[in-house]
């Protein structure tokens, strides 16, 4: 699966882009830091033990969480195991064929799984059965179905959800010493979110389509936890990033994060 | 009668005999595709998508007078009750090249020399029968492209368990029972285009076996035929 | 004269073979006609039209298209015309006959992403399309939006004799350029832009209907400039 070439926009589509953005515009009418919009439908895939179909525009993915046992790694006996993975499915888009994940397609998937780990969403040590023997084993897999810009944060909210509503059978000990099976949520501690944007000279522009990422200069995708620290972060394209536009992009993106959680945590809520 | 199939014929999900699964199709569902269709049959569920025919790359691939398909059938890793490592299994590759086969009796394929035409099936959840559920998921997709068809094509398994012949196993009555028989059939054309069978059957088993997977076949052709009517004639009436 | 219009769907019979070639998108078994697409079939007496509902462009000799350059090489310009072949472009339709790839340089008339109107010189089933841009009206395209529309939907925004198109030409204040292949560039104001837009992406929707031309000219008196 890789992407063989990049899209080919027709110049007069990039000049329009270019022109409509020096007058702060982009094509289809957004400001420059808003997002396209979020549908989300939880739980499509009943087989797995947490699902979710997400679209953010036209880009459209399913992420699916099967929970297994397994032993943990001997350099953390005392966690569970979680594994994220993306995969470019070649009915997503035209420009890709079938084939192992090339960088583009590892990039995300890669992405993706730090910005879930590193913020520490799951509570790694409450999936311990037995230390250092057996774990639970979180595997989360996102299909992505159709492409149209920003990978990134709609592959990030349906692995998040899916991981937030997931729920597997646990054995546990009664008070009166028998063992029962309960379905169970995982151990949460947070909901993560993923905020991706551009830059176009100056102009900073959230949530890209496909078309716009054809003349970005540069791309940055950071993830934040629900308190604001910065948790992990990625910078994409060919062109150096100011360190000055850095900064503006943290703040930028820090208090769409905050909007998009709010949302998330609605849509867990009413579940 | 035994575990799969009680006293009264009824088998365990409730089902006849001769009884499909509910069957649901949506056809033009992945925008970026020239062609695409998302399919329900029983607990499966499965999206098509079609690409072309488009220029082969490489070049090699085409062949100087007629179309060459390419079909990919995958299952993602969260489609089955243990999860599946996404790369491809043999099993996988076997499917692909029996839903190739299956099309390339359909498709007019002379119509488009030197091209490709690539049909890739994602299994989103599997529930015994994906493939040919899968089949008739791609025929809504390339009928959705406009790809020249001599017929449509759909699919349906019959089997045996219990000593009785059974319509569309469910999953556990292809693991569990007798005999498994995956068929796919143009309707118009009266032809087989996908036959793999494993089990024993007697002649007239068989036979019977064959009769009653065509009959389910043509339950699921309507089927077909309403969700294609609903995408491409629904809008609007002609007088 | 009784017309019989029916919804075909790939494999459906349509009626007998009338005389003459057959209509494209068709086939025949013995004396009986049946359809290869999804569309609409239209018999009268014997006169069989059919009209398909989507496919790929096929290109045909004559064919008015728009592309777009992908590559290019020290003699042609590889075009994408939204085929199921690419397009070549010649250097030497463009600089003539003493063409030399030591002085003549492609990239100045055309590189990759730019557009252009063209027209198919030459094909046939065992060769790509040639184009050229030889004649009036040719050329490469240097503003204007580009647009899609399922090639097999053309003809209904060309309308008979381009009375459709003319239509929304004169109530939008737009020029259209209709590629064959299901390309358009619309020029004109930005508004004027904007619903000639959403005038064709109602053909596209409701291409089958009967009573289109009245929606489009309801749509058009409604919000024309």
């Amino acid at each position: 699966m890789s992407l063989k070439k990049s899209p080919i926009v027709e110049n007069l589509r990039k000049t329009q882009m270019l022109d409509l953005m020096s007058k702060q515009k982009r094509v289809d009418g957004r400001a420059f830091n808003e997002y396209r919009p979020i549908t989300i439908k939880l739980n499509p895939i009943q087989k797995a033990n947490g699902s979710a179909e997400v679209s953010i525009g036209n880009t459209k993915v399913i992420a699916g969480v099967k929970i297994a046992t397994g032993t943990p790694f001997p350099d953390t006996p005392d966690q569970g195991l979680l594994v994220v993975n993306a995969e470019f499915l070649p009915l997503s888009s035209p420009l890709i064929e079938p084939g192992p994940p090339d960088e583009d397609s590892i990039e995300v998937s890669r992405v993706v799984d730090r910005g879930i780990r590193e913020s520490q969403m799951l509570d790694l040590n409450a999936l311990v059965i037995e230390t250092g023997k057996l774990v639970n084993c979180v595997f989360v897999d996102v299909d992505i179905l159709n492409m149209d810009g920003n990978l990134f944060d709609v592959a990030f909210i349906a692995a998040a959800l899916s991981l937030a509503t997931a729920k597997f059978d646990k054995k546990i000990v009664k008070e009166d010493g028998t063992e029962e099976t309960q379905k169970v949520s995982l151990p949460l501690r947070l909901i993560p979110v993923s905020v991706t944007s551009i830059t176009i000279g100056d102009n900073i522009i959230l949530d890209p389509t496909a078309e716009e990422d054809s003349v970005l200069d540069s791309r940055m995708t950071i993830t934040f936890d629900e308190q604001g620290h910065i948790c992990a972060g990625q910078k994409g394209g060919s062109v150096g990033l100011p360190v000055e536009q850095l900064f503006k992009i943290v703040s930028i993106s820090k208090a769409k994060a905050e909007e998009i959680l709010l949302m998330i945590k609605k849509v867990v809520e009413n579940a | 009668m035994g575990e799969l199939i009680a006293e009264n014929g009824i088998r365990l999900d409730g089902r006849k005999l001769d009884e499909l699964r509910p069957v649901k199709i949506e056809v033009g569902v992945i925008k970026n595709a020239d062609g695409s269709a998302y399919i329900e049959f029983g607990n499966n569920k499965i999206v098509a998508a079609v690409y072309g025919p488009r220029e082969a790359h490489p070049k090699h691939l085409s062949l100087p007078d007629k179309a060459f398909i390419r079909c990919r059938y995958h299952m993602s890793p969260f489609s089955t009750e243990e999860r599946k490592p996404p790369q491809p299994t043999r099993r996988e590759i076997e499917i692909s090249l029996v839903l190739r086969r299956a099309m390339e009796c359909a498709v007019f394929l002379e119509e488009y020399p030197r091209s490709i035409i690539d049909v890739y099936v994602e299994v989103l959840q599997s529930d015994g029968g994906s493939r040919c559920a899968s089949i008739t998921a791609v025929s809504a997709a390339l009928a959705d492209s406009g790809i020249a068809m001599h017929d449509l094509v759909v699919g349906c398994a019959v089997g045996k368990a219990d000593d009785q012949i059974i319509l569309d196993l469910s999953d556990k009555e292809d693991k569990e029972g007798q005999g498994d028989i995956p068929v796919a059939y143009m309707p118009n054309l009266d032809r087989i285009t996908l036959l793999q069978f494993d089990g024993i059957f007697t002649e007239e088993e068989f036979k019977k076996a064959i009769e009653l997977a065509i009959i389910g076949n043509k339950k699921v052709y309507e089927i077909l035929r309403n969700a294609l009517t609903e995408k491409y004639f629904k809008l609007g009436e002609e007088k | 004269m009784t017309v019989v219009r029916s919804k075909v769907l790939p494999g459906d019979l349509i009626g007998d073979v009338p005389p003459g070639p057959l209509p494209f998108n068709t086939y025949r078994v013995g004396n009986k006609l049946y359809s290869l697409k999804v569309g609409l079939a239209e018999v009268e007496d014997k006169e069989v039209k059919f009209i398909p509902l989507s496919g790929p462009y096929i290109p045909r000799v004559d064919d008015f298209v728009i592309g777009t350059v992908v590559d290019l090489n020290a003699f042609t310009w590889d075009v994408d015309i939204n085929s199921l072949y690419m397009a070549h472009l010649p250097a030497q339709d463009v600089f003539g006959r003493n063409f030399s790839s030591v002085s003549n340089s492609l990239t100045e008339q055309f590189s990759v992403g730019d557009m252009m109107i063209a027209k198919i010189v030459t094909y046939d089933r065992t060769r790509d399309p040639l184009l050229t841009i030889r004649e009036p009206g040719l050329g490469k395209v240097l503003r204007g939006e580009p647009v899609k529309l399922s090639s097999s939907k053309i003809p209904r925004l060309i309308g008979k004799k381009g009375s459709m198109a003319k239509i929304i030409e004169s109530k939008t204040k737009t020029k259209l350029f209709i590629g064959q292949n299901g390309i358009i560039i619309v020029q004109g104001p930005p508004d004027g832009i904007v619903l000639a837009i959403r005038a064709i992406r109602l053909i596209e929707e409701k291409s089958h209907v009967a009573s289109l031309t009245n929606m489009i000219n309801e749509l058009l008196s409604k919000e024309g400039v």
